[in-house]
């Protein structure tokens, strides 16, 4: 068959049978536009928050007894100080306050201005004094909603009240990571998280040469038993996890979708209507062979099947980047505490959508196969009568 | 020539239901003739035909198209044969209802290769022919009865087959568009095409220019 003239006759017949290809398209696309929602979502909120985690640093140690965390002594800085191989060392204090009018909880981080790293710096604590702090854009929300506009009053474990200048508020665009966040002076942190100012929470650190972590990581328990070495890598493991679980319980459910939609799609052409049947027969006695007569159904199929395709894909697009997800995007990132109204950013893994594609096509297509095959290999010259 | 030797069908083999639809039939038929197969419904005239056209296979015997087993040819083979040799002409006319007549008459030459230039040409020249052409761009659905008949037939001559085989040709049609019709046959016939025709239409039995009627009963060829 000359390829110009097959195509016009695949269009002739697709444009003929219309009704039916309009609702398998419908069908199709819904299906698409489901898993592809949930991919992108999942990519794009992964890719963000991993992207975060590789600035952090490379170790984070804590105190542990009992399998129970507390605060860690800061002379331990110095001890860190005498290994080769540490650079970057960082006392950090983080913990959550409790905003009683809203029954929420702040994160409240606590961060050595004299010492900035570049990430900081990026957010543009600069020119923050040690009694101001930089607030999330929920976090602003929720205060001017009680008329906090400039300040804050908190409540310090002591009973007495600090009241802290907001100078500066994060950009919702950074919402994914920091809708709940607090930044203020660590020794400010300390007290309202009432933590003793020769104790952090934390202390951070990197080592350059990659070779020399497990060393210094046993080295380090080895000088301190009671110590938890949490490594980068273990943290991006864990947030990984989270995603894939989140995702494969969605992977899953559209797994069934795709299942009921391809047996939907075989029973349809497994009870062929009188009709198609015919249809088949007519091919068969003006000289199409069985080959033929699958090479036009199966190309009236893909074409049904790759229009869905794009479809959905678009339609995601448009779903998650342009109306930034609603409703579903929260099932991925925790919600039980403070909105979290993020802007999801376009991250596409293409490699996925060519497996979605070949995965969908293969199921598409046998679907239809087997029954079409098994129709115009028995004798049709019945339905011509 | 058109061989049949010892053709049986058998549908439901095997099982309680197992019947013979044709049993043990002979025949020839020479090139350029005109031939009817009579006989009531049910007699095995269809299931002769498709046959006769390889659209399906008899469990026992063959048939030859000029000394060549047709009937034992795969798929592939048979379907390209089809196309080439044989012009097929059905009882309910068989047109896709909601393509153009244009549309019709073209689809037995997509499969042999053609072009669309070369398709666009030789419809016109068949449409012509069978006196459609006014009506290329129609609707089948649209068209008369009369209309579809010459539709189907300028789609069984496109391919400027030697063979045509018709089934119950007349059954859809009143007394003067079946008379037109066979006037057409009988100038297929003086054009030198063989014609195969089931039916059990006593219009076709008076014809002076059939050369042969066999007829068929429970399966079995009565000459």
């Amino acid at each position: 068959m000359k390829i110009s003239v097959f195509i016009n006759l695949i269009f002739l017949l697709l444009h003929k049978q219309k009704t039916k290809y309009i609702s398998i398209f419908i069908l199709s696309t819904l299906t698409i536009f489901l898993l592809s929602t949930v991919i992108f979502i999942k990519s794009s909120l992964q890719n963000e928050i991993l992207k975060t985690l590789e600035s952090h640093n490379d170790f984070i140690i804590q105190r542990e007894f009992g399998g129970r965390i507390f605060d860690i002594e800061n002379q331990l800085e110095d001890k860190l100080r005498n290994i080769y191989g540490v650079k970057n060392i960082t006392k950090r204090v983080y913990g959550r306050y409790k905003f009683l009018s809203e029954d929420v909880y702040f994160t409240i981080i606590g961060v050595d201005f004299s010492n900035l790293n570049k990430e900081l710096k990026n957010l543009g604590l600069q020119n923050i004094s040690n009694d101001e702090m930089i607030v999330g854009f929920e976090v602003d929300n929720l205060l001017k909603k009680y008329k906090y506009t400039n300040y804050y009053d908190f409540f310090l474990p002591n009973k007495e009240i600090k009241k802290v200048k907001i100078a500066k508020v994060l950009e919702k665009e950074s919402n994914i990571i920091s809708s709940d966040i607090i930044i203020l002076d660590i020794n400010l942190a300390r007290d309202i998280l009432g933590i003793n100012r020769d104790f952090s929470t934390n202390i951070a650190f990197d080592v350059p040469n990659e070779l020399e972590r497990t060393n210094i990581k046993q080295k380090l328990q080895r000088l301190d038993l009671e110590l938890n070495i949490i490594q980068k890598e273990d943290i991006l493991k864990k947030y990984e996890t989270i995603f894939n679980y989140k995702g494969g319980v969605f992977l899953i459910l559209y797994l069934v979708v795709l299942f009921a939609f391809i047996m939907i799609l075989y029973q349809r052409y497994s009870q062929v209507s009188i009709n198609e049947r015919k249809q088949i027969a007519i091919f068969k006695a003006i000289g199409y062979s069985v080959r033929d007569i699958i090479k036009i159904k199966m190309s009236e199929n893909f074409v049904v099947a790759f229009v869905s395709y794009l479809f959905g894909v678009l339609l995601a697009y448009f779903f998650v980047f342009i109306l930034n997800a609603p409703i579903l995007k929260n099932i991925f990132i925790d919600f039980s505490n403070i909105k979290n109204d993020f802007i999801i950013y376009p991250y596409i893994e293409f490699s996925t959508f060519v497996t979605l594609f070949l995965f969908f096509m293969v199921l598409f297509l046998s679907s239809v196969l087997i029954p079409v095959w098994k129709i115009s290999a028995i004798n049709p010259y019945e339905s011509l009568r | 020539m058109i061989v049949a030797k010892n053709i049986s069908k058998i549908y439901f083999e095997g099982s309680k239901k197992e019947f013979y639809a044709l049993k043990n039939i002979n025949f020839e038929i020479k090139k350029g003739s005109f031939v009817i197969f009579k006989g009531v419904s049910g007699s095995g005239k269809s299931t002769l035909l498709s046959i006769l056209s390889t659209i399906s296979k008899p469990s026992f015997g063959e048939i030859l198209f000029d000394k060549e087993p047709v009937s034992k040819y795969p798929d592939i083979h048979a379907s390209s044969f089809r196309a080439k040799n044989i012009g097929y002409i059905f009882q309910s006319f068989n047109l896709f209802e909601d393509l153009t007549v244009f549309v019709n008459v073209s689809l037995p030459l997509i499969p042999l290769g053609f072009s669309q230039k070369d398709i666009d040409k030789k419809v016109e020249e068949i449409l012509t022919l069978s006196n459609i052409l006014h009506k290329k761009d129609e609707i089948v659905s649209n068209l008369s009865g009369g209309e579809k008949q010459r539709c189907a037939i300028a789609r069984a001559l496109i391919n400027n087959s030697n063979t045509i085989l018709c089934d119950e040709p007349t059954s859809s049609l009143d007394y003067e568009n079946s008379m037109n019709f066979i006037k057409t046959l009988k100038e297929l016939k003086e054009s030198g095409k063989t014609i195969v025709v089931a039916t059990h239409d006593p219009l076709f039995f008076e014809l002076d220019f059939v050369d042969k009627v066999f007829e068929l009963k429970n399966g079995v060829l009565v000459e």
